[in-house]
């Protein structure tokens, strides 16, 4: 038999959801399943071999060709860029991005230059550039909704899936930026030197969402 | 002020020894297989002005250039790419050559990468460019050509063929604006099918929206041309595809139809020169091409000469990356003999040591006070002989 096809998998509820999807195709997943800290992991019948990291990596193991697939979120995808082929739109991992301000702010008035917190700062970078407007992009590691409430920016570009915390903290959505939902990338190489296999998985994936 | 005295530039590397051999072994296998196919070598600078690179047909991003100003205030740049320095030179010097022409190089290209993604800034390659041909002879010399090269290496290879005509006359029978042809082809480029139908659904249902929503899935044997056929919606793009499909049957023949020649109809890469013909070549083991050309028939006339043109490079970083990671690096040759002078008898021993070395040998000149110390070298080297100049030559064997 030739040599596993690699997945990589953004851990959390993405390796959750891309691991039921394995399974609703038949193939045994019980080592992912018990994985205890190991993060390579057989999938023996589908003869793939499942690597477990964190989301931006899952693009940069793809891009360098060590992993020939990967399951990754459209968030990371529209913030890293990178050289692979998006291939399917799974359907799960559904959210969004947004703009969003403190409740009543109008974001658009004035003519002052707009500051802008956010962890997504490419993403924030050209949704803005797209209008034509320039604005102060200020990157934030933890929660960004403090941001405003703190008045370091006037809105934020962040994930929203339900919209309570922003919500719980005044904050509201409005405009959206983008869709996400998760996506199955391929490294450009791989997809052409191991055609038949990866097509084959493809179809069977494309067959079952 | 932060020293950098004791560190290389991000995206560039020292290569000591072995990985010397390795890197220049290839060149030269690549040069000696171009000069042996009638190829003659061209050395263009490493600086350049801006102007070569910004041209109609291609765009090189001016924040991928490392950019720097000559002593009268021109923009100068690190040369991004050997092929448009040879155009310059067909269409300047060579002007009044004879067609065709066969031109080669091995020389770095220059381009700033992202940060802290492992990859290059100094990229060497080794390539070839057929000047004035436009014969399908010409398309399977480059394609034969770049057939022994990748097979030189050893290893598992794959050579893609692509035609970005077909994008180009698909797309041009679209009533989109430009900004959204250049969106379906990033779309079609990246095979990101969602995204790419997404768009596409917006310009209705037509023959040209479903060949261009199957582009990118149109790529692998002889099987695509099939599938292609039933799609395209005009006679032009038959003709192209037939011509394809023509040099494709030829080279698989060549290769023995061992399936390492490919085709792939949704090769649409982006700034590129290229007017029809494109070649991918892939090794097993690396993440991206090492082998990317094509036929690009206007580049030249830009420079004011009307000369079609095909030609392709190797990324000789990647493949000697390769080579390293699956051999053991090889051993310089070690010497056969070592020198020794004793005190006032160097002038005999230099030239002992060139006589020996007429011969055919390996010989280093001892550096060292005493015999003693010249021993314990030669055994830490594996040089098997010490030959002691006192006077008289006499040899010991170690």
């Amino acid at each position: 038999m030739n040599k596993p096809i690699r997945m990589a998998l953004t851990k959390g509820r993405l390796e959750k959801d891309t691991v039921g999807l394995l399974e609703k195709l038949g193939f045994d997943c019980t080592a992912v399943r018990e994985k205890g800290r190991k993060l390579i992991l057989p999938v023996p019948d589908a003869n793939l071999e499942v690597v477990l990291a964190k989301a931006n990596d899952v693009i940069t193991y793809v891009e360098h060709g060590v992993c020939d697939m990967g399951v990754v979120g459209k968030d990371t995808i529209m913030e890293m860029k990178g050289k692979f082929y998006e291939l399917v739109d799974l359907g799960f991992g559904r959210c969004k991005f947004a703009l969003a301000t403190k409740k009543g702010y109008d974001f658009y008035s004035g003519y002052g230059i707009k500051t802008i917190a956010t962890k997504y700062p490419n993403v924030a970078r050209s949704f803005f550039e797209k209008k034509g407007m320039d604005t102060e992009i200020i990157k934030i590691e933890g929660s960004v909704e403090l941001a405003p409430l703190l008045e370091l920016a006037d809105g934020i570009v962040d994930i929203v899936e339900t919209g309570t915390t922003l919500k719980e903290n005044g904050l509201e959505v409005i405009e959206d930026v983008a869709p996400i939902s998760a996506r199955l990338i391929a490294n450009t190489v791989s997809l052409k030197m191991r055609h038949a296999e990866i097509d084959r998985l493809i179809t069977l994936i494309e067959e079952n969402l | 002020m932060k020293n950098y005295d004791l560190i290389t530039p991000e995206g560039t590397k020292d290569l000591l020894f072995g990985e010397c051999i390795v890197r220049r072994n290839i060149e030269s296998s690549l040069m000696g297989l171009f000069r042996s196919r009638g190829y003659s070598e061209t050395i263009t600078p490493g600086l350049e002005f801006y102007d070569v690179f910004n041209l109609n047909s291609s765009y090189f991003p001016q924040e991928n250039l490392y950019k720097l100003t000559d002593s009268k205030g021109r923009l100068l740049v690190m040369r991004p790419d050997n092929t448009m320095p040879i155009a310059r030179i067909v269409a300047t010097r060579l002007r009044d050559a004879d067609l065709p022409l066969k031109l080669c190089y091995a020389q770095a290209v220059y381009t700033t990468e992202p940060s802290l993604k492992g990859r290059s800034d100094e990229v060497v390659q080794t390539g070839i460019e057929l000047i004035g041909s436009q014969l399908k002879m010409a398309d399977l010399e480059v394609i034969s050509t770049a057939v022994d090269s990748l097979s030189s290496f050893g290893m598992e290879f794959s050579l893609e063929l692509g035609h970005i005509g077909i994008f180009k006359e698909l797309v041009g029978k679209l009533e989109a604006s430009d900004k959204d042809k250049e969106a379906i082809r990033k779309l079609i480029e990246n095979k990101n099918f969602p995204a790419l139908n997404d768009l596409l659904d917006s310009f209705g249902n037509s023959p040209v929206t479903t060949a261009l929503k199957k582009l990118p899935a149109l790529f692998g044997g002889e099987e695509v041309f099939e599938k292609a056929e039933e799609l395209m919606p005009d006679e032009n793009i038959k003709r192209i595809l037939d011509e394809l499909r023509e040099v494709y049957s030829d080279a698989s023949e060549l290769c023995g139809g061992d399936g390492s020649i490919t085709v792939d109809l949704g090769l649409v890469n982006k700034t590129d020169y290229y007017t029809g013909l494109i070649i991918k070549g892939y090794l097993q083991g690396h993440g991206e091409e090492v082998l990317s050309g094509g036929r690009y028939d206007r580049l030249i006339s830009e420079f004011g000469y009307d000369v079609p043109a095909i030609g392709f490079a190797v990324n000789i970083n990647a493949v000697a990356k390769l080579m390293e990671k699956s051999d053991v690096l090889p051993a310089e040759p070690k010497a056969d003999v070592i020198v020794y002078a004793e005190d006032g008898c160097e002038v005999a021993a230099l030239k002992a040591a060139k006589e020996l070395r007429e011969q055919g040998l390996i010989v280093e000149n001892a550096l060292f006070d005493d015999l003693e110390s010249v021993r314990e070298y030669a055994m830490e080297k594996k040089i098997s002989k010490v030959v002691v100049i006192d006077g008289e030559s006499k040899e010991v064997n170690i």
